[in-house]
């Protein structure tokens, strides 16, 4: 993986600043008069973080036009200086938002002006900086949250700009912006409503072909610029925008909202040695490992679950919580220390909370659950300043950096604690209002010669009293102060009337004078003397308590697991019926050996070495591991990107979901091998996947590496879109017109490689614009090739032969048709081709193409020498495959092993993975499974399924995680029941009160 | 064929074998699920052809299935007997059995007889091609419909009525679906020149389909807060349209005690027998919040309840024997509903019935194209731990006890119906061949639209070779 090379190393400190004019310069004219305040200032007697980790119990901090000259214990004050008592405050450096809209426009209408790029999704040109405006009540929020300075980012589309950085600070954009074009923003969101990309591998594949562009939009007007007597390449603002992306000078910032987009995102990176950063999703504890080794910053957002985000007190609706919603609602506060311990510089960010509420809360939490003070207050100073290149200016109060500076009344993130004042480049800004008096603390009151004791509490600008006379205890009430005024009443008879008597007074320091009016109506003096201050309550720094440790299951939901199962050296499965499915067939009483992971020999009376690992076979069956020749498991957010009737260029092997509980079940059924389709939307849709079900491995892990790449196309009803609502005009909409783009495309791919050829044949190349590279085309002329087989869906006799011609046209074989439910009427054309058939055994009638579909179709098929399989397209039929196998003998008469290859030996010669897999004979991977019957009856269960040599499957330990399912879920919601929130959970139980 | 999205009733045939698909049916409604699929509801013309198989008359000649092994399921296996059936009837089992002078004697040594097979409920005889929307006769207009027959609509000339039969089912329930209140359902036989010859039983109760308590992140459903409101709305309505109908119900005997005029209505009219618990009402919930709520509700109406059910039947066992309430178990193949779930917990469902004591029986997935994939329903749910014999009673007597046909069919016994077949073996086998079926002792054509293009186009091989 990529490392990135990010520079944390705090930056030189300025010797001095420079100051050569008396004012600031600035380039609007001069309205009216001048105005120039106090620019030098002296903040006393706080406590100060200069740095994360440098602390002065009492100091001073000195500001000189915006600039920190010094903080320490012992700075001078320069005579000049505006002094300021913040004795009882703390301050920091101004803490710093790395992912905001602050500022940018809510709806921005779709470009219609300029050259931009084709996909709307696709926006690099726009400029955070450009488009930013000072936004008072935005930016009000975000300085009461103690930000000084953010990072704005557009969060439109998938390009969606290039973000900046500004000071929080009121007045024009001109004086608030630092640093323009900081990172250019990636977001992994497809498009939901039906333009390109409605799929993730869609977005992914946008992302690839935009970069590219990118480069080649670069060289190709350098070629220009060099010799303009040449087809002139096109104008484009967006990709003249992502020039310094292309040549990896810029960083890129990419959001994730998941463990998989994370992944997703490294790889771009490292495909195309991108520069990144990440906004995190908040799960990176489960992956760790992965995201040390990118090396990226991640900034993280505290979005944690709360516990009546769903419901577990009725035990009804508790069913329908997964373990790993209950898992993350208990890890994910610990999430951020984690990362740091990781050694993985992170930002915190206020992002994906409801306008930044509770944004303290949830750092407070993080910290309880393990992370370091000093390091949450570098996640939100130091780091995010070194992420934006601006260590320099921003980060700590070392001399000559911007005076940005938080202000608070105690320890940052502690409860109760306020921010107070926010500067933002030597300006106060008031975020909790300071009362002119604080009238608080033990007081000796003088009424009508009596002396009374009267002590004020309560928060600052809302003081609460209470009186006291001879030991009566008097409660004040309708208390109000205004600046230097308190008012209260009173009503006691102690006081000498009954009634009520009205006091209101001037506070000067330690004494308050005023009057009061008895009940009576009589005026009457009234002093006091503070005999003490109010004790000042001492706020703790926030410090971790009991964390709980993450289980290292991965997927991190049920059945996940600790790590691979184990690989042994050898392993022998003794006297078992064994289905070769090898010129053997099937062999009675017999052994294989098995040696890391491989299979070393299959027969009887076989000896095995004497560590070797022994399972008694006696009364089991065994058989190839099952494959599926056509699957839609493990995709993630989109089969199809049906949007466009041709999308060569995107792929499954993008967006493998390595989470999807449907491989652990489908494991359970025996199944091994899974080949994983776009869908059928388009006559050319994506690339498949061949994955092997390593349940537990992470989404490359599960790629049969050694499978040939093959793509998906599709012919019939579905690509005309004739089952859709709303009525289509795309091309094709009939299989006319479906021959036609297919033999369109192809043509076009092989004009494609023309063009290449040529350029690559020049002697000299500086000066010609190359070539545009196509992922499209380039994927097509695979196919041309040979390295890429085509699986397409197909229905009806004839457009089954329409596509073996075109194909033969163009000097290819198909690899297979997919369903090819009439195929039994062209079994003969589909032999002489060679082209592999992969059918639904029994599925009919579900369509009008589908009417002439028979469970005979297999069995024709096979008796004309078509090589022939049996798919389930279903999480569900995938789980029993071996008895959709049977129904090739129930249906037309196939022999057992033969059928029995239907799903197994066949298919893997149809995907090209036969060397490996397919048959239990020496040199083949030990995919097999373990049956207690007969493979093809319907009474038969898998018991053991492994992959490898590995056991993924075993019918035992299935019930045992079954109990630790159980057993987890039962002490997480327990948890969560106890959790301090879950009073607030909303319920539902009325639902069940009858409504008459 | 996966085309988005991809649970479509109709174009999907998936929807057609996973009872996910068929728990969902009952709690989206369905007219709902066809306009997201994308059901072309235009004139879309399909010519649809009648099957070529040909019924045959009544029993006239006495037959004897003579020397092959009969599994009577209600009285044990027995070897070497003969199965003599008259007029239709059952008339004797046993060995050297005494045969009237005109049997015709069928000598079946090394095959098996068994009481043909009963799917309920399906939608056989009322849809024909998924995504022709014109070949959709199941499911009314409006939410409560309570008043609409399926027997009336059942079309004789379904080519699934082969296809199911060849393998061995020959009788069905079939049933009106969507809205709240859909209809009345129907027992068939799969064999018969027109609708009525068909029907053996017209009515036999009222389908009824609680709201669903699950909020879903489907686009067109809205967000949580409409689709409670939208479920409260539909409950309001099932409670409304009980208590209407009992009003009406109440009018109409004071009408006939004398009373004033209360003119007609088709819809509450068609739920009193359902009131007076003549005719059963079948509830189909899947999720355990939905059977409990749609339990309290039909035990204080005091009706007689069936329960047709899925995923979370086996959390309500307790309480379903506790009430003496029968279930049918919707189908066996289909996924567990919750991630963190066993992979097995829809196999072994019916196991945790029949360990309970419940009266329970297993259908396909409420389809009509693949019910012949009903005994592997069943199965799965012997593979599973379920007793072999049990699992062939959730598909014979079990369904007919509940269905209430118990006397006529569900077991091969003198005087039931000779509604039986004759295999190779195992009928929960997939490898296993029906080799005759008869109904109401009628010998029944096992050819199928199938064994037709199979032969027609195993012509074309032998003439290319």
């Amino acid at each position: 993986m990529l490392k990135n090379c990010w520079s944390l190393v705090p930056a030189a400190l300025l010797a001095g600043a420079v100051n050569l004019a008396a004012e600031a310069q600035q380039t609007v004219p001069q309205a009216g008069l001048r105005e120039n305040p106090s620019r030098v200032h002296a903040l006393e007697n706080a406590r100060i973080y200069v740095r994360p980790d440098l602390v002065i119990e009492k100091g001073i901090v000195v500001i000189r036009d915006g600039l920190i000259v010094g903080a320490g214990a012992s700075v001078d004050i320069p005579p000049d200086a505006q002094r300021w008592d913040y004795s009882g405050r703390t301050i920091y450096p101004g803490l710093i938002e790395m992912f905001t809209q602050a500022g940018l426009p809510e709806e921005e209408g779709r470009q219609t002006s300029g050259s931009t790029y084709w996909n709307p999704a696709v926006r690099p040109e726009r400029s955070a900086a450009e488009a930013y405006r000072v936004t008072e009540t935005e930016i009000e929020r975000l300085r009461k949250t103690g930000f000084a300075a953010a990072m704005v980012v557009a969060d439109r589309g998938i390009f969606a700009g290039s973000s900046a950085v500004v000071n929080l600070g009121s007045g024009s954009p001109n004086q608030n912006i630092l640093k323009r074009d900081v990172f250019q923003h990636l977001r992994m969101k497809r498009n939901r409503s039906r333009t390109y990309p409605a799929s993730m591998m869609g977005v992914v594949a946008l992302m690839r072909q935009t970069i590219l562009d990118a480069q080649w939009y670069r060289n190709a007007h350098t070629a220009y610029a060099a010799n303009p007597r040449q087809d002139r390449p096109e104008d484009n603002d967006a990709l003249a925008a992502l020039d310094r992306v292309a040549a990896g000078s810029q960083a890129v910032l990419m959001s994730v909202d998941d463990d998989h987009a994370f992944l997703r995102a490294a790889r771009l990176a490292e495909e195309f040695g991108l520069r990144i950063l990440l906004r995190g999703s908040g799960h990176e504890y489960r992956m760790l490992e992965a995201v040390r080794e990118v090396g990226a910053p991640v900034i993280l957002p505290l979005d944690f679950p709360r516990s009546n985000d769903f419901s577990v007190s009725t035990p009804e609706d508790a069913l329908d919580v997964t373990l790993a919603t209950l898992r993350h609602w208990e890890l994910a506060p610990g999430n951020p220390g984690r990362l740091h311990r990781a050694g993985i510089p992170i930002a915190l960010s206020s992002t994906r909370l409801d306008n930044g509420a509770g944004f303290h809360e949830r750092v407070r939490e993080a910290i309880e659950h393990g992370l370091a003070y000093e390091a949450a207050l570098a996640a939100l100073t130091t780091t995010p300043a070194s992420m934006l290149g601006l260590s320099s200016r921003l980060g700590t109060l070392d001399p000559g950096k911007l005076a940005n500076l938080t202000i608070t009344d105690g320890p940052l993130f502690a409860e109760n604690v306020e921010v107070q004042d926010v500067w933002v480049a030597g300006n106060r800004h008031v975020v909790t209002p300071r009362p002119v008096t604080d009238p608080r603390g033990a007081w000796m009151a003088v009424l009508q010669g009596d002396s009374l004791s009267l002590s004020i509490e309560g928060a600052p600008g809302a003081p609460k009293a209470t009186l006291d006379k001879d030991g009566n205890a008097m409660k004040a009430v309708r208390m109000m102060l205004e600046d230097a005024r308190i008012a209260f009443s009173v009503e006691d008879e102690a006081l000498g009337e009954a009634g009520v008597w009205r006091f209101s007074g001037s506070i000067q320091g330690d004494r308050i004078t005023g009057r009061g009016i008895r009940p009576g109506g009589e005026s009457v003096a009234w002093s006091a003397e503070r005999t003490a201050p109010r004790e000042a309550e001492t706020k703790d720094i926030p410090a971790p308590a009991d964390v709980p440790e993450p289980s290292a299951l991965y997927p991190p939901g049920a059945f996940g697991r600790a790590s691979a199962p184990a690989q042994p050296e050898h392993l022998v499965v003794r006297n078992a019926t064994v289905w070769t499915l090898d010129g053997r067939g099937k062999l009675e009483h017999a052994d294989i050996l098995i040696r890391k992971g491989q299979i070393a020999v299959v027969g009887t009376g076989i000896t095995a070495p004497e560590n070797a690992v022994e399972i008694d076979g006696t009364g089991k069956h065994i058989t190839p591991g099952i494959i599926d020749a056509h699957s839609h498991t493990a995709i993630l957010e989109g089969i199809n990107e049906g949007t466009q009737a041709v999308t060569a260029e995107v792929g499954i092997g993008d967006v493998i979901d390595s989470y999807d509980i449907a491989m652990y079940r489908e494991l359970a059924g025996g199944l091994t091998v899974a080949n994983v389709l776009h869908g059928s939307a388009n006559p050319i849709g994506g690339k498949n996947q061949i994955i092997k079900l390593r349940w537990g491995a992470g989404p490359e892990e599960l790629k049969f590496s050694e499978a040939k790449a093959g793509i998906k196309f599709a012919l019939g009803e579905n690509v005309k879109r004739s089952n859709w609502r709303i009525l289509s005009t795309r091309y094709p909409q009939s299989r006319m017109g479906i021959e036609q783009i297919i033999r369109d495309r192809f043509q076009a791919a092989r004009e494609y490689q023309q063009a290449w050829d040529r350029y690559e044949a020049l002697e000299d190349k500086s000066d010609v614009v190359p070539p545009r590279r196509d992922l499209e085309l380039e994927t097509l002329q695979e196919v041309l090739t040979g390295e890429r087989l085509v699986h397409c869906h197909s229905y009806r006799q004839d457009e089954i032969l329409m596509l073996l011609r075109v194909a033969e046209d163009f000097g290819f074989t198909i690899g297979t048709f997919q369903h090819v439910l009439e195929g039994y009427k062209v079994a003969p054309e589909l032999a002489a081709h060679g082209a592999g058939a992969s059918a639904f055994s029994d599925w009919w009638a579900f369509k009008v193409e589908a009417y002439d579909a028979i469970p005979y179709n297999g069995a024709l098929m096979h008796d004309a020498d078509v090589l022939v399989t049996f798919n389930s397209d279903s999480d569900e039929l995938a789980r029993r495959l071996n008895t959709e196998a049977a129904k090739a003998v129930k249906y037309g008469g196939v022999d057992e092993v033969e059928a029995l290859k239907f799903v197994t030996l066949n298919a893997a010669i149809q995907l090209a993975v036969d060397p490996w897999v397919g048959s239990l004979e020496a040199g083949k991977d030990a995919d097999f499974v373990i049956w207690n019957g007969h493979p093809l009856s319907t009474y038969t269960k898998c018991e053991q399924t492994w992959i490898d040599g590995r056991k993924y499957f075993d019918i035992d330990e299935d019930r045992q995680m079954r109990t630790e399912v159980e057993k987890e879920r039962t002490r997480l919601i327990q948890k969560l029941l106890r959790s301090p929130e879950a009073d607030e959970e909303s319920s539902e139980t009325e639902e069940h009160a009858p409504e008459v | 064929m996966a085309l988005l999205p991809r649970t479509l009733p109709g174009t999907n045939p998936s929807a057609k074998t996973a009872a996910g698909t068929w728990q969902r049916r009952s709690a989206v409604p369905l007219m709902f699920l066809l306009l997201i699929s994308g059901v072309v509801f235009g004139p879309l013309v399909h010519e649809a052809t009648a099957s070529k198989q040909k019924p045959s008359g009544p029993q006239v000649q006495p037959i004897a299935l003579a020397g092959g092994t009969v599994h009577t399921v209600s009285g044990g296996v027995i070897e070497g007997a003969t199965v003599l059936f008259e007029a239709g009837v059952i008339t004797g089992i046993g060995i050297d059995l005494a045969l009237p002078q005109n049997t015709r004697v069928i000598d079946i040594t090394g095959k098996h007889v068994y009481p043909g097979l009963i799917a309920a409920p399906t939608t056989l005889g009322l849809t024909e091609i998924g995504s022709v929307w014109a070949t959709h006769d199941n499911i009314e207009t409006g939410n409560v419909t309570p008043s609409v027959r399926a027997v009336t609509a059942v079309n004789p000339d379904s080519e699934y009525f082969p296809v199911a039969r060849a393998n061995g089912i020959l009788t069905a329930l079939t049933m009106p679906g969507g809205g709240l209140i859909s209809g009345l359902s129907g027992l068939i036989a799969m064999d018969g020149w027109t609708t009525e010859e068909m029907t053996l039983v017209a009515t036999v109760g009222l389908h009824v389909r609680w709201p669903s308590y699950r909020v879903r992140d489907i686009p067109g459903l809205g967000g949580p807060e409409e689709q409670i409101k939208a479920r409260r709305a539909s409950l309001a309505r099932f409670r409304d349209a009980f208590r209407e109908a009992r009003a009406y119900m109440i009018a109409k005997e004071a009408e006939r005690d004398g009373g004033p005029f209360h003119p007609s209505d088709l819809g509450w009219e068609s739920m009193i027998p359902v009131l007076k618990k003549e005719l059963p009402v079948f509830i189909h919930a899947s999720e355990e919040k939905q059977i409990h709520a749609a339990l309290d509700w039909a035990l204080a109406e005091d009706l007689r309840i069936v329960l047709v059910g899925g995923a979370d039947v086996w959390r309500v066992a307790d309480r379903l024997k506790e009430n003496d309430i029968p279930v049918i178990i919707g189908a066996v193949h289909y996924l567990p509903v919750r991630r963190w779930e066993a992979y097995d917990a829809p196999y072994t469902n019916a196991l945790k019935l029949h360990e309970a004591g419940l009266a329970f029986c297993i259908g396909e997935g409420g389809g009509a194209s693949n019910v012949r994939n009903l005994p592997y329903h069943a199965a799965t749910a012997a593979a599973y731990g379920l007793p072999k014999d049990e699992a062939l009673k959730s598909v014979t007597l079990y369904p007919a006890r509940i269905l209430g046909v118990e006397d006529r069919l569900g077991s091969l016994e003198t005087g039931k119906d000779a509604t039986l077949i004759v295999t190779n073996g195992d009928p929960l086998e997939i490898m296993t061949q029906v080799e005759r079926a008869f109904i109401q002792g009628r010998p029944v054509d096992i050819s199928s639209k199938h064994t037709d293009l199979y032969d027609k186009y195993r012509t074309r091989l032998d003439q290319v070779k």
